[in-house]
């Protein structure tokens, strides 16, 4: 059986005469409708007022805060990913991917992927707050992932993309991968650790293990609001990698489990007085400009700063958040 | 040559008379005040033979030489040679060292040769003037016309040595000939340890040694004897290390000849021959003018001058690697305080040649690193003379070694009057050169703080008064003392020195010296005591030169430029070689400019100063200041360093506890004991250390603390530089405290909890950084039942849960910390509340107005 297709090249058929392009003719503007006139807004006392536009202002800024570390942090920790993830990727392929030593904090240093999870996060060295922001971070002063030893992951469970929201749900047996520079890892749950539960075995000589480190609140507010760490242990499946050596011997407190950075105070001194000087150089331009001269300039200028003072601000909360 | 003419008969006969007269050894007196391992006594003659066979004695000299020290010798070591008895030399020049000090006149001459003194021996074995060290081959190679062929006329040469030598078969092809009649030439190949000959004829015919940029400066020497016939020199030993083509070691035995030349000895009335010298006794020849041959000690090897050689045997100490050589295990590595560097080096043979001990091998590092390594699991021990500032290992602290720290100097005083043997230090003095307050050169003075302070040290008033006639020239290296760049426990116990001094900490706090001088400003109320000593000023100087206006370096940086380690310092003081770094180099015109090091400084005008150790300076025979301990003025106390000085001060050492480091108060030291003497510990883990290694540990502080501390050159002996530890006398709360922290570590039972049987040691030091596993710190009652240990260090205990801990017993501990979420909450609660609260206001207050 065969199939005729048309031709579209085919002289149109005759006797089909295409209309002629109707003009389209705009209805007669219609006289506008009488607006009836506003009732004059009943004033507020002043001092109401005040309390009024402090009370909307406290809240603009509590909302935009809260909005910051679940929302738009979210969105800069996958734009960190991303660029974390181009560069290792670069890096691993160029052999440059770090395996030892002393690495800048805040580089990348593995790929942990738990399939389970759907977790894809690129590790960043580095626990203090701050680099916890771009995702979970390998604690400096333990061995790097796949090498003979203990290695110690720290994620955020509720901010900024909160890559370690679901860890505590692994369960034993589950895999983890762990990509870096020395090749791919394959690592096994042996389990959730809490408050009183036993630690794990000792390591054998040559042994590795990945702890994965992230904190769990209770309660309603649970998910936004942990309280206290929570461990997975996972072992090496296979042969460990060793690395040059030249690691740091120990870490400053703010890298450790659920400490705040206070070393950005200066940082978020500096946004805050920026974010004074914006906000109040709108308030003059407002009063001799028209407001939508005003508030493309400032919108842009004040966020801004909003965002980078959040920043500094969250980094005074517990790492692990 | 003809046969015997008579005249020559008589020659012969007289020669051998004048042996048997004059060539009597006498033995040497014992009981001299100062140790010497050599000393003998000749009479050494010049005697001419007239044409008619008759002889005059010209002069006749009984001399003594004297050698503080021919055994165990090791490389740069320098030994102290005296004399007396000698002609007064003349004609001095500023350098005595190398073809420097050949236009002199009646020196003493003094080389290192290869070979034996001794007939009985085989005669490659022999000492010969062809086995001796010349730095050029213009010490050794004669040429010129025929007349002035003084050696020609030596009645005790041999007729080849007389002849005119480029006729004779054997004449190398390299060197030239020169038309016989009117020239002479006298050869005198070198004969390296190899066995090839050099002709040392030119410059291209000569051993690689000694090219005239060597690495290192002459040491053979042409010294000068005073008007009352004595002399002293220190002499530098070179060993295979820094002169393989000499070849001196352990092995190959060597000899140091000393010739005090007498003059030529002549065959016949030959004018030239027959000099007696154009300058006077005591004299000096700074214009470097030419002196008479027949006096002068560049024919040395002339039979005539050879003779009245004294042969002093010398015996040399294993090298610095004869373990690696000799000892195939692995070594024990300890780590930390280079003051102990002298003492390990002779100690270690004791240790890696007997089976029953292990290789121990000191590695130089800074102590707070070295301590570092003790928590991470990578030393065994760590030698330190400070306790850890913090740890998270209990440490055990084994009084190893008492020394110290000392400010060597080399100065000349001006006039070629010789070399500056005391020089007195306060601290404030050192205060003012570690601080760069002085200028240096007259465009610093635009510096600001440094506008009225003399430009060195030398014009230093203060200085002056304390030593007077020096010059006062003033130089850049003058301006500064050699030091170290890097974190030291010497660098505490320096700045520690400063601090215990009011009128030095006055000084660093912003006051004026009474003659005016302000410290630096950038270093003005600078914390001491202090392990490092930064370089804080960033003033960069106007220059016309070229490369300054390129390179913008801080200028009294570069004039300070400390180095990283001790020895280094100890070297350059040695050479002379100052490491101001203000030297414009590029290698062609289209490079660029970069700064080096200035040239060595010329003999005569040396000054420079550098911080070292006492064990350094004792063998590269440096001289050291005395410091002044208490006082001021003209009534202060100085002390110099010695062993009596340094046992004073050693009583004085406390520890804070048992286990602890021997410290010093220097706040209230006794004025006698001299304030540079530091204890240097060995420092080891009380627990957790492998059963070997602690026995190791153990093993090492017994030994030293022992035998180790038997005074002498041998092998695991102590060198000098160093107090022996006794269990009696002032050291003896020393040596219970070493027998007791040996006991402690091993032990291994300190604090800590260790596993009973340790097993074999994991190497994850090596597998995971320095991140070693280790046993478990002490938790919460856990003991981990065998297993491998596994705590990361370097974690404070409350948090090690997180990271490992023991075994089935140990429980995990959350860390807790409530701020996040009542943060959290808080935001949340004030968000709400606005959002809410606000219209709720609004209609509240509105309404109440409607009403």
């Amino acid at each position: 059986m065969s199939v005729v297709e048309a031709n579209p090249f085919a002289p149109p058929e005759p006797g089909r005469v295409l209309p002629p392009p109707e003009r389209r003719v705009r209805a007669p503007r219609r006289p506008p409708r009488p607006v009836p006139p506003r009732l004059p807004r009943p004033t507020m006392p002043e001092a109401a007022s005040v309390a009024y536009t402090a009370m909307l202002l406290v809240a603009a800024l509590a909302g935009w805060a809260l909005l910051q570390l679940f929302v738009l942090g979210g969105l800069s920790q996958t734009r960190a990913q991303q660029v974390l993830h181009a560069e290792l990727r670069q890096q691993l392929a160029a052999e440059t991917a770090p395996t030892g030593g002393s690495i800048t904090p805040g580089d990348p240093v593995a790929l942990l992927v738990i399939p389970t999870l759907g977790v894809r996060q690129v590790v960043v060295e580095g626990t203090a707050s701050g680099d916890l922001t771009a995702g979970p971070g390998h604690r400096r002063d333990t061995a790097l992932p796949g090498q003979a030893g203990v290695s110690l992951v720290y994620g955020r469970s509720a901010a900024y993309g909160a890559p370690f929201r679901s860890v505590a749900l692994l369960r034993a047996g589950d895999g983890l991968q762990v990509t870096t520079g020395q090749g791919e890892f394959v690592y096994r749950v042996d389990g959730v650790r809490r408050a009183g539960d036993p630690l794990p075995a000792a390591l054998d000589a040559g042994a590795a293990r990945i702890t994965l480190v992230t904190s769990e609140g209770d309660g309603p507010l649970a998910s936004i609001t942990p309280v206290r760490t929570v461990y997975v242990d996972a072992m090496l499946v296979g042969e460990a990698a060793t690395g040059p050596g030249g690691r740091p011997a120990g870490v400053p407190d703010a890298e450790k489990a659920l400490a705040a950075d206070r070393s950005v105070l200066p940082q978020l001194a500096l946004c805050l007085q920026g974010l004074l000087l914006a906000v109040a150089a709108t308030a003059v331009a407002l009063r001799r400009l028209p407001g939508r001269a005003v508030w493309p300039v400032a919108a842009g200028i004040v966020v801004a700063l909003a965002w980078a003072s959040t920043d500094a601000a969250a980094q005074l909360l517990p790492n692990l958040l | 040559m003809t046969a015997f003419s008579p005249r020559r008969l008589a020659a012969l006969v007289v020669a051998v008379g004048t042996v048997l007269l004059t060539g009597v050894v006498t033995a040497a007196p014992a009981g001299a005040a100062d140790p010497v391992d050599y000393r003998q006594t000749k009479t050494l003659t010049r005697e001419h033979v007239a044409t008619d066979g008759t002889t005059t004695t010209v002069d006749s000299r009984e001399v003594t030489v004297q050698v503080d020290r021919t055994q165990s010798l090791r490389g740069r070591e320098r030994i102290h040679v005296s004399w007396s008895g000698a002609r007064p030399s003349a004609g001095r020049s500023a350098d005595p060292y190398g073809f420097n000090g050949m236009n002199q006149e009646y020196p003493v001459v003094i080389l290192q040769c290869r070979g034996v003194d001794d007939a009985s021996a085989p005669e490659a074995e022999q000492v010969r003037p062809e086995t001796c060290w010349t730095s050029t081959y213009l010490q050794r190679y004669a040429a010129g016309v025929v007349s002035a062929g003084v050696w020609r006329h030596d009645r005790y040469a041999s007729d080849e040595d007389r002849a005119d030598q480029e006729t004779l078969p054997g004449w190398p092809a390299e060197c030239g000939l020169l038309p016989g009649s009117v020239f002479a030439q006298h050869l005198l190949p070198f004969e390296a340890a190899s066995g090839t000959v050099y002709p040392s004829c030119s410059n291209t015919t000569i051993a690689p040694e000694s090219a005239i940029d060597a690495a290192l400066p002459p040491a053979d020497i042409a010294a000068f004897t005073n008007l009352d016939g004595t002399g002293d020199v220190q002499f530098e030993m070179r060993t295979s290390t820094e002169n393989e083509s000499l070849g001196c070691s352990s092995e190959v035995p060597c000899t140091l000849v000393v010739i005090p030349i007498m003059g030529l000895s002549c065959l016949d009335a030959d004018p030239a021959c027959l000099q007696t010298g154009d300058f006077a006794p005591g004299s000096s020849n700074l214009s470097d003018v030419g002196v008479d041959d027949a006096v002068s000690p560049r024919f040395w090897w002339s039979e005539s001058n050879w003779r009245n050689r004294f042969s002093v045997p010398l015996d040399f100490a294993l090298p610095p690697d004869a373990c690696d050589v000799l000892d195939s295990r692995a070594p024990v590595g300890m780590y930390g305080s280079e003051l102990l560097n002298q003492a390990s080096l002779q100690w270690a043979p004791a240790y890696c040649l007997r089976a029953d001990r292990f290789k121990f091998q000191h590695n130089r590092m800074p102590e707070s690193s070295a301590l570092r390594l003790l928590g991470t699991g990578d030393a065994v021990a760590a030698f330190v003379s400070d306790a850890a500032r913090s740890s998270t290992v209990d440490l055990a602290y084994a009084p190893t070694a008492v020394t110290g720290f000392g400010v060597a100097f080399v100065a000349d005083l001006p006039d070629n009057a010789g070399e500056l043997t005391q020089l007195r230090m306060t601290p404030r003095l050192l205060a003012k050169l570690l601080t760069q307050s002085y200028p240096a050169t007259n465009d610093v003075r635009a510096h600001e703080g440094l506008e009225n302070n003399p430009l060195a040290l030398n014009t230093d008033p203060e200085f002056l008064e304390l030593n007077p006639g020096l010059s006062t020239v003033a130089a850049e290296a003058k301006a500064t003392i050699l030091s170290l760049s890097e974190a030291s426990d010497v660098m505490t116990a320096v700045t520690g020195y400063l601090a215990a001094d009011p009128e030095a900490m006055a000084f660093l706090g912003g006051e004026p010296d009474p003659w005016g001088m302000r410290v630096n400003p950038s270093y003005q109320d600078i914390d001491v005591p202090r392990e490092d000593w930064p370089m804080l000023d960033t003033y960069v100087r106007e220059s016309t030169r070229e490369c300054e206006q390129l390179i913008r370096s801080p200028y009294l940086g570069l004039v300070a430029a400390p180095v990283n380690s001790l020895r280094k310092i100890s070297e350059a003081v040695l050479d002379a070689w100052p490491n101001v770094q203000t030297q414009c180099t590029r290698s062609t015109t289209t490079d660029p400019w970069k700064f080096g090091r200035i040239a060595r400084q010329n003999y005569g005008v040396r000054f420079m100063l550098g911080l070292v150790s006492l064990g350094d300076a004792e063998r590269y025979g440096l001289r050291t200041a005395e410091l002044r301990t208490a006082g001021t003025g003209p009534g202060a106390t100085f002390v110099a360093p010695s062993v009596a000085t340094m046992s004073t001060a050693v009583a004085q050492a406390t520890q804070t506890a048992p286990g602890k480091p021997f410290t010093f108060d220097r706040t209230s030291l006794d004025p006698t004991g001299y304030p540079g003497t530091m204890v240097v510990s060995t420092a080891a883990r009380v627990s957790g250390l492998d059963a070997a290694d602690a026995g190791h540990v153990a093993q090492f502080i017994r030994t030293a603390t022992t035998e180790g501390q038997i005074s002498g050159p041998g092998n695991g002996q102590l060198p000098d530089g160093f107090v022996p530890i006794a269990s009696t006398g002032p050291t003896a709360a020393l040596y219970a405290a070493a027998q007791q922290a040996a006991s402690t570590i091993e032990a291994q039972k300190g604090p800590a909890v260790a596993p009973p049987t340790t097993p074999a040691t994991v190497p994850l030091g090596a597998a995971t950084g320095s991140l070693a596993v280790r046993p478990p710190a002490p938790r919460s009652g856990g003991v981990p039942v065998g297993g491998t240990p596994q705590t990361v260090d370097g974690l404070p205990a409350p948090a090690s849960a997180d990271v490992e801990a023991a075994g089935p017993s140990g429980t995990t501990v959350a860390q807790e910390s409530g701020a996040g979420g009542t943060a959290v909450k808080a935001t949340l609660g004030l968000a709400l509340a606005g959002v809410l609260g606000a219209p709720l206001l609004r209609s509240l207050a509105t309404r109440r107005r409607a009403s």
